[in-house]
């Protein structure tokens, strides 16, 4: 009988990767369920679209923080390069010759369909990410931040010199609009069983192993930079999937749009779900997603229990820093903190008292966030 | 020769108003780890006060008293409320503390000024020129330099000469150490939030008499050039602050002058570009010092 509980590591033996793997995903098709009520909803289709890209670029960007513990500004330039990457090479050759009309011949004459485009925007970020990362996995803490900011500071002003590619800092248009639901979600889906197969591979345990413990790691035979750069490659990869969905959403972006305030909301969706894990990157996308929409609905005045609420626009900004603050002050690993949703035979084992504790705040999270999506449809 | 000169100049008064910026964070830094993302976010209700003051008709002279006094209460507070209960937490989660700061201060701006630009007006002398010789300097740039020297000594005075300066340098070198000798964290953190708030509201006068004009989403820029500075004169070291200020003035003036022109679009990038060798190849920064980037 596999029950389902939440662990912090995976059981031993074949089984328990398995179940170890397949947790994570049924909270996606749990997530995907209530988005798929409330996508009925005409109003929130743009909504429930925008909050599967960010699960994706969360889950992306919780491989490399959570197997190295660093932040990373840099996913964000990833981001950028996946949805440039994905719109150069599915737009129409039509539309290119109003934005793109410098474009290389061999780049102009494509017109590649969904699956394609997205992967070549994943692969390009991940090549960049790996010529970037052989430097950049070198540094720690707050080196490392600074010098991916660093990275996205670069990133935003290339791309916005490069107007042969990108039409400069104006915004590129004309992207087929290809992010329906069932693309989204997909990839939701994939992003999270790679997450979860590195999670507990070879690979993702060096990885964690050193970022516990550098010299024990290192003195085990454990290559710093290589347990780095592969995370770091990964979630690239997963991030600039996410830009390209997110290209195919919007249709029209610029630089601009992949700035300081992409970081934040990101970043908030990982710290409050808990970076070290895959089920809280959903999780945490998730609350910060109806966090979000109620601020919004706030700004534009509405009631609640009779009560007229109303306040300036960017208040969802200022909502978000609270968010932040009070989790890093009450619960600075995050809601779900280490803890994955895992399928197992067995009973939780004697050393993990805290998995009971969280066990019962999981559902109260999934709770919160059914009734807020009753309440919209 | 003139033309020499005057970019020396221009070198001098970029590079203190970024040396001034890098000391008020690298500071706070050196006591906690912290890299302030709301640092830029002081400059800007330096501003936002220094305007409505003067709007108020009250004469310049108070202004700047007034706004440096405000500044310094407004840092202490934030350091109490958002920073006091991290003390001794890992950098990344004071890095990510420092974002909610700054989101929620930010907002504060947005609600009471709206999004749309206010132009901070100052006495005429800011923006006239003064000639020296054949040389013509804008005063502001000539107020900038002393202003600077005039900080930066008031600063070593207070950090090498009083009890508070002594107990900030021992907390910094060595936390346990001072905290054995009986230095209150707490209490030490309060005087570097005071002094680096109150060289942000001098530096925030400064630097929005030059841009003329301030929004509440102003606070990017000079924060982004404070953590260039602080980086190249290498994380947590005072001399390496000023060192790295002045250095980054130098540095964005010579682009200006000798970049040809499609490569002025660029400039950002380079910079950066430098900031990250120097992170992987000097770690320490250019003055040496030999705390490590933790």
């Amino acid at each position: 009988m596999f029950l389902p509980v939440l662990r912090r590591d995976a059981a031993p033996g074949a089984p328990g990767f398995i179940g170890a793997v397949v947790g994570p995903l049924l909270v996606v098709a749990f997530v995907t369920g209530i988005a798929a009520l409330v996508y009925q909803d005409a109003t929130m289709t743009e909504i429930v679209l925008l909050f599967g890209i960010n699960a994706i670029m969360v889950v992306g960007f919780q491989i490399f923080a959570g197997s190295t513990g660093l932040v990373s500004f840099g996913h964000i330039a990833f981001m950028a390069i996946g949805a440039y990457a994905t719109a150069i090479v599915s737009m129409d050759p039509f539309d290119k010759s109003i934005v793109l009309k410098d474009l290389p011949k061999f780049l102009f004459n494509l017109h590649l369909s969904v699956i394609p485009s997205l992967l070549i925007g994943g692969g390009v970020a991940a090549v960049f990410a790996l010529m970037t990362g052989v430097a950049l996995m070198r540094l720690s803490g707050a080196a490392a931040s600074i010098a991916t900011l660093g990275l996205l500071v670069i990133t935003t002003n290339v791309l916005s010199q490069a107007s042969k590619f990108t039409h400069g800092p104006q915004s590129l248009f004309g992207v087929p609009q290809d992010a329906n639901f069932g693309w989204v979600f997909g990839t939701l889906g994939v992003a999270v069983l790679v997450s979860g197969l590195f999670k507990w591979s070879r690979a993702g345990l060096q990885a964690r192993a050193n970022r516990d413990d550098l010299i024990a790691g290192e003195s085990v035979g454990i290559a710093s930079l290589r347990a780095r750069l592969v995370p770091f490659v990964l979630s690239a990869f997963l991030t600039g999937v996410a830009g390209g969905l997110y290209a195919m959403l919007l249709t029209a972006f610029s630089p601009a749009s992949f700035a300081i305030p992409l970081v934040v909301v990101v970043l908030t969706m990982a710290i409050v779900g808990g970076v070290n894990s895959i089920t809280g990157a959903v999780v945490g996308a998730a609350l910060v997603t109806v966090l979000n929409e109620a601020m919004r609905r706030v700004e534009n005045g509405t009631h609640v229990l009779g009560v007229h609420l109303s306040a300036p626009t960017g208040i969802s900004a200022a909502v978000l820093g609270v968010a932040l603050i009070l989790t890093l002050r009450w619960r600075p690993e995050g809601l779900m903190s280490a803890f994955e949703l895992q399928f197992d035979r067995r009973k939780p084992a004697a050393g993990e008292p805290a998995a009971d504790a969280t066990t019962t705040a999981q559902p109260e999270t999934f709770s919160k966030g059914d009734s807020h999506a009753s309440q919209r449809v | 020769m003139t033309a020499f000169i005057q970019h020396v100049v221009d070198a001098l008064s970029v590079g203190s108003t970024y040396a001034l910026l890098a000391l008020g964070l690298t500071l706070v830094f050196s006591v906690m780890n912290l890299i302030n993302f709301a640092y830029g976010m002081m400059l800007v209700w330096s501003g936002y006060i220094a305007m409505g003051v003067i709007n108020a008709g009250v004469p310049f002279v108070l202004t700047v008293p007034i706004v440096i006094i405000f500044a310094t209460a407004l840092s202490v507070a934030i350091g109490w409320v958002a920073f006091r209960p991290f003390i001794g937490a890992p950098p990344i989660t004071l890095l990510i503390t420092s974002f909610g700061v700054l989101l929620v201060i930010q907002y504060i701006a947005i609600v009471i000024y709206g999004e749309g630009p206010r132009i901070l007006q100052l006495p005429a002398l800011f923006s006239k020129d003064a000639h020296i010789g054949a040389i013509r300097v804008p005063v502001l740039e000539l107020i900038t330099i002393g202003t600077g020297i005039v900080v930066v000594a008031l600063f070593y005075a207070l950090l090498q000469r009083t009890s508070f300066g002594a107990q900030l340098r021992a907390a910094a070198e060595s936390p346990n150490v001072a905290r054995l000798m009986g230095v209150k964290p707490d209490r030490v953190l309060m005087i570097a939030f005071a002094i680096s708030g109150a060289i942000a509201g001098v530096v925030g006068l400064l630097w929005f008499a030059k841009v003329g004009a301030l929004t509440p989403r102003s606070d990017l820029n000079p924060t982004i050039e404070a953590f260039i500075a602080v980086v190249l004169g290498g994380l947590g070291s005072i001399r390496g602050a000023l060192l790295g200020g002045l250095a980054l003035g130098a540095l964005e003036t010579l682009m200006d002058v000798a970049l040809p022109n499609s490569a002025l679009g660029y400039e950002q990038a380079i910079v950066f570009a430098v900031v990250i060798a120097l992170l992987i190849l000097r770690p320490s920064g250019l003055a040496g010092t030999t705390r490590e980037a933790t």
